[in-house]
């Protein structure tokens, strides 16, 4: 979902230069769909399109426009039907060249796209670099992602769901014994580098999230996939455990923990914040505080906290 | 109708009525007929604003379209240049436009539809959905989507947005950075040139101006907000600076490699040998950020054993040291 903030004037201007070329193109379209399509609401496109009509080029002698100065539009079908249709247009047929952001946040998503097997090849790549690069109009600020290796497990699952099989691989969650397990394959996530198969896994019969780095000895099978429309799961199930935590750390640490705050709720003091959040296991607790050493500390569980203690405790033993 | 237009149009009809007229003069328009002829302006005029107020409010809408990357050219005298008052203003459209040989083909814009869905809950997700519309509106269609991936971004530094805008206008920024092991931040002032996302975190690289040198830093590492100053510096420097700051952060990760001895079939085997790189004894790991790659390995425990460097294996000790001693075990 698309957040809908208030917008500014100026947004609101970027919105119209973009909206006559889009309408021209499509000849007759909903107010939802241009809606949809711009991420307002119904009644802000309607608005939008009604404000239409009152731009066109300046009067000859300096003074009010003629009608067919102005862009007009088919009246009875937005009133009647909630259809627009352009009538007369008095220029900015053409879209806009991309701003220099947009042409960055295309060129920095073309690249992770780039890491994924079969979507695409060098040659279909580089043309599309060109011409957004011809496409802006002021060079974009280069944002650069690098490269993520692609390594057999990731080409075979990308085989897997062109080819719309089950695979079957051995899984070694954190902290859990391996399991030999049978998926079919609905989608891949990838985040920071890191690849999460989303399937249906027939051990559990449920929708299951795999991480990449965790799987091996994975083959294709000739199982053809029963379960690819079911619906998978949000991108990140955090925080939906059993356990109740309580940790604590200085509130300057907080962006370092990113993710794991997302569904916690935190307290903040005198720049020291607690934040209780629901985890799956305790065993996940011991490593993000080993990794915050010293900033992040556990309050609750109790056993958690003797756990944490213990991890470091085995850890320095190596070192004596 | 216009002829009874309030005489408070919202700004952005003003705005984009002054596009359409800037887009359809050829010659261009001097300031003294925008004012009285384009609508917005001339409703004012008509009821009696004063020259000033409205050349004024024509600066700042010149600016605002500006931003918005619609290109406004000024026509000075030719004897001249800096006397604007003859000054004729004209949107040229092969600047403003698309150009009209660019086209997409179905299978460009179903790549294009993926990468512009990466950006999650950032200014940036609204930047590529404002791009991938201006590019539907030519008119292709996407016959077969690209399915069965979700790939994201995360951008959680609010650093980034203001980096890249002082990029864009090539200006100098000044930050405060605190670097593990000292005491404070330090004020740096740099030219940012590129921003780059290396083992799933940002960095920014530029000329750091009181070293003289290259630098890479860590947006992680920013603490309070970003600076834009008013000074400029040349856009050349910027020519193949992503490449560059690329080619750095692999020059430290090859001179950077850590001995390490994982334990088979744990977290930390499986999540180290994808980036090692095979020793006679345990594996050989190379990282850019010693203070980072501590962090991890600490969160291992007894999953791994820093062989070499030295300082890396102090570090590991430390944090775990500090973690036992936090949660009540033996000082």
């Amino acid at each position: 979902m698309i957040a809908r903030k208030p917008l500014i004037a100026t947004d609101r201007a970027a919105l119209m230069l973009q909206l006559v070329p889009y309408l021209i193109g499509k000849g007759e379209v909903s107010i939802a769909e241009a809606a949809d399509e711009f991420d307002v609401t119904p009644d802000q496109m309607r608005a939008m399109v009604e404000t239409l009509t009152v731009i066109g080029l300046p009067g000859d002698g300096g003074y009010w426009q003629m009608a067919n100065d102005l862009f007009d539009i088919d009246w009875d079908l937005l009133d009647e039907r909630d259809i627009v249709v352009i009538t007369n247009s008095v220029g900015l047929e053409r879209a806009p060249k991309l701003t220099a952001r947009e042409a960055a946040a295309l060129l920095t998503g073309l690249q992770l796209a780039r890491a994924i097997p079969g979507v695409g090849d060098t040659e279909l790549f580089s043309g599309l670099l060109a011409k957004l690069a011809r496409g802006a109009s002021s060079t974009p600020a280069d944002v650069i992602l690098a490269p993520e290796p692609v390594d057999a497990v990731r080409d075979s699952v990308a085989a897997a769901l062109q080819r719309r099989v089950a695979v079957s691989f051995t899984y070694k969650a954190p902290d859990a014994e391996p399991t030999t397990r049978t998926v079919d394959p609905v989608k891949v996530l990838i985040a920071t580098g890191q690849w999460y198969l989303q399937g249906w896994c027939h051990m559990r019969k449920a929708m299951r999230t795999f991480h990449l780095d965790r799987v091996s000895d994975l083959e294709l099978t000739d199982i053809a996939i029963e379960h690819g429309e079911d619906p998978v799961p949000g991108w990140f199930e955090s925080g939906t455990g059993d356990i109740v935590a309580r940790i604590r750390f200085p509130d300057s640490v907080a962006p370092l923990l990113g993710e794991y705050l997302d569904r916690a709720a935190v307290a903040t003091a005198d720049g020291v914040s607690i934040a209780t959040m629901h985890v799956a296991d305790e065993q996940s607790l011991r490593r993000l505080v080993a990794r915050r050493a010293g900033a992040v500390e556990i309050l609750e569980p109790e056993s958690a906290r003797r756990a944490a203690a213990a991890w470091a405790e085995s850890g320095l033993v190596q070192y004596r | 109708m216009p002829a009874n237009a309030s005489t408070k149009n919202p700004p952005e009809e003003r705005l984009v009525n002054l596009v359409v007229a800037l887009v359809a003069t050829e010659q261009g328009l001097t300031k003294d007929t925008i004012l009285s002829s384009v609508s917005g302006y001339r409703e004012q005029s008509g009821a009696g604003a004063s020259k000033d107020a409205l050349e004024k409010m024509f600066e700042r809408d010149k600016e605002s379209l500006r931003r918005l990357g619609v290109p406004i050219e000024t026509i000075g005298d030719w004897a001249d240049p800096d006397d604007l008052r003859e000054a004729r203003y004209r949107i040229p459209t092969a600047e403003y436009e698309l150009p009209e040989d660019i086209v997409f083909t179905s299978a460009e814009l179903a790549l294009l539809n993926l990468a512009g869905g990466v950006w999650s809950e950032s200014s940036m997700s609204a930047d590529a959905r404002s791009g991938l519309r201006k590019i539907r509106a030519l008119g292709m269609d996407v016959d077969e989507p690209i399915i069965g991936y979700s790939p994201r971004i995360s951008l959680r530094e609010p650093s980034f947005a203001p980096l890249q805008q002082a990029i864009e206008q090539t200006r100098v920024v000044r930050f405060d950075y605190l670097k593990p092991g000292e005491a404070a931040p330090r004020t740096r002032r740099v030219r940012p040139l590129a921003l780059v996302e290396y083992e799933g975190r940002w960095h920014v690289y530029g000329f750091d101006l009181d070293v003289a040198a290259d630098r890479t830093f860590l947006l992680l590492r920013i603490v309070d907000d970003v600076t834009i100053t008013r000074d400029t510096f040349d856009a050349a420097l910027r020519e193949g600076a992503g490449e560059r700051a690329m080619a750095g952060l692999e020059d430290v990760a090859a001179r950077n490699r850590a001995l390490l001895e994982v334990n088979p079939g744990t977290e930390a085997a499986l999540r180290l040998s994808r980036r090692a790189l095979p020793a006679d004894q345990g594996i050989l790991v190379p990282f850019v950020d010693i203070h980072i790659f501590a962090d991890e390995l600490a969160s291992y425990g007894p999953e791994v054993r820093v062989v070499e460097p030295a300082a890396l294996r102090d570090q590991v000790i430390q944090r775990l040291e500090a973690t036992r001693a936090l949660h009540g075990g033996n000082a």
